[in-house]
């Protein structure tokens, strides 16, 4: 498929996966009526998953449309997008540190599991979540009068919405190896 | 000059970044200011068509449990205009509700007159820092900023942004945007919050050591600050902490409405607010 196309495509399944479905799923981490709440944010995704040599000013530019359609159907004014520009600014210098040669000279691919190996990948997908769900629950709560709470819901989130970023990418993968064959 | 472009061609990336974070901060900021979140709000059109499109989903898997809460509300109904039928007003001096009357030998003091919009609940938050309800009328409706919401079983909130087929409505659970002045079963009054963690707890926090409460109480809303309806169940008391140093009590509340599953709420027109605000205006501007 035309790479365009395809992250276009990857846009809208990330947008409505997000709003629709993880949206409406709020659960208790430590099921004790004192837990925090949480949702999983999958639409980091789309980021992370452009192709290696896309340039930091496009992927600025992508960021900051995701985050904005996403602040619009959660109404968080920019909260969304002020932490995914923060994402995409850094994820070059991440996939730098990470990668054995110049993300520029690998042509055609995108970061998976399978052009990068599953620590690389783990590794780049976890750090940058983190750092996202950070300074987006931290914009969030908009101080730090309650870190305890707050930490605790960065952690939960941030599990959770790995769990679920794994989900997806082990389903995206396995159509790939089988369409190959 | 060539230098300064050499300067922005180098950097581009960094500007770029700055510039589009002060773009979202600012964004952010205005929304915090009491107009501004009309330009991204889930009343605003793309999202609310969206939304509306999964609620339509949605609203017919849910119609049993909708049923019933129509019923139970309709048997509440019931139950007030048998109570009002039966008010014998020469008797009793004081008379809660509104009644229009046209018979002029009894006294009745009409200080209140409410109508009642329903509205169909289309997008629902419990878990943010403030939670905004996003129901399916807006101005054609008659729905107007300020006017106060409420579900079958208790207070909801107040609505904060309209649209012309929309509305958010900004619920009680909220961080400081507003407070609820409440009323405990002895008259003791006083405002309540959210923890700002649970969508089922409220707190009233500094309660005086004399006002008698215990475990199971209702509280109500009051007539004072103007802005929501008398006599409107909020929550029932959960817990009662007291504070040793002070002797003051720490309420803890169950809200009545169920923010989790809310389907069908009234909006409340107050008509003779306006009459209100008028007397009470001139002495709220002195300082």
């Amino acid at each position: 498929m035309n790479v365009y196309l395809k992250n276009i495509f990857r846009f809208c399944i990330l947008l409505m996966l997000q709003v629709i479905v993880l949206n409406k799923i709020t659960l208790h981490w430590f099921t004790s009526p004192s837990g925090a709440l949480f949702n999983p944010l999958i639409y980091p995704l789309f980021i992370l998953l452009l192709p290696f040599e896309t340039p930091v000013w496009v992927l600025l530019i992508l960021g900051f449309l995701m985050g904005l359609a996403v602040d619009s159907f959660m109404n968080t004014a920019g909260m969304h997008a002020a932490a995914l520009i923060l994402l995409a600014y850094l994820r070059t210098n991440v996939l730098n540190a990470l990668l054995p040669r110049n993300p520029t000279e690998y042509v055609n691919m995108e970061p998976s599991v399978k052009n990068m190996g599953w620590s690389p990948f783990l590794v780049f997908c976890g750090f940058l979540l983190l750092l996202h769900h950070i300074v987006f629950f931290s914009l969030e709560s908009w101080g730090f009068n309650s870190i305890g709470a707050l930490m605790l819901k960065i952690a939960t989130s941030f599990i959770t919405s790995m769990v679920f970023i794994l989900i997806y990418v082990l389903l995206f993968t396995r159509q790939h190896v089988a369409k190959s064959h | 000059m060539r230098n300064f472009i050499l300067i922005i061609r180098r950097f581009f990336n960094l500007i770029l970044f700055a510039l589009l974070e002060i773009v979202s901060i600012v964004l952010i900021a205005r929304s915090r200011t009491i107009q501004g979140d009309d330009i991204i709000s889930s009343s605003n059109a793309v999202a609310g068509i969206v939304y509306k499109k999964k609620t339509d989903l949605f609203y017919y898997m849910n119609l049993g449990s909708m049923n019933d809460s129509l019923l139970s509300e309709n048997m509440r109904l019931r139950k007030i205009v048998d109570a009002l039928h039966s008010v014998d007003t020469l008797k009793d001096f004081t008379v809660q509700r509104a009644l229009p009357t046209k018979d002029t030998s009894v006294h009745v003091v009409q200080y209140a007159s409410y109508v009642y919009r329903t509205a169909r609940v289309i997008d629902n938050q419990v878990d943010n820092v403030n939670n905004y309800i996003t129901i399916n009328r807006g101005l054609k409706d008659g729905i107007a900023k300020g006017m106060s919401v409420i579900s079958g079983n208790g207070l909801v909130g107040r609505v904060e942004y309209v649209s012309q087929h929309f509305a958010s409505v900004l619920s009680i659970l909220n961080t400081n945007k507003y407070q609820v002045s409440a009323r405990l079963k002895d008259g003791t009054f006083k405002s309540t919050n959210w923890d700002n963690e649970r969508p089922d707890v409220l707190v009233m926090k500094e309660m005086p050591a004399e006002a008698k409460v215990k475990k199971g109480d209702s509280v109500f809303t009051t007539s004072y600050g103007n802005t929501f309806p008398p006599d409107v169940l909020i929550g029932t008391v959960t817990s009662v902490e007291i504070n040793k140093k002070s002797g003051r009590q720490q309420i803890m509340l169950k809200p009545a409405t169920n923010f989790r599953n809310l389907q069908y709420v009234y909006v409340l027109d107050n008509q003779m607010e306006v009459e209100r605000k008028q007397l009470t205006e001139p002495s709220n501007k002195k300082p």
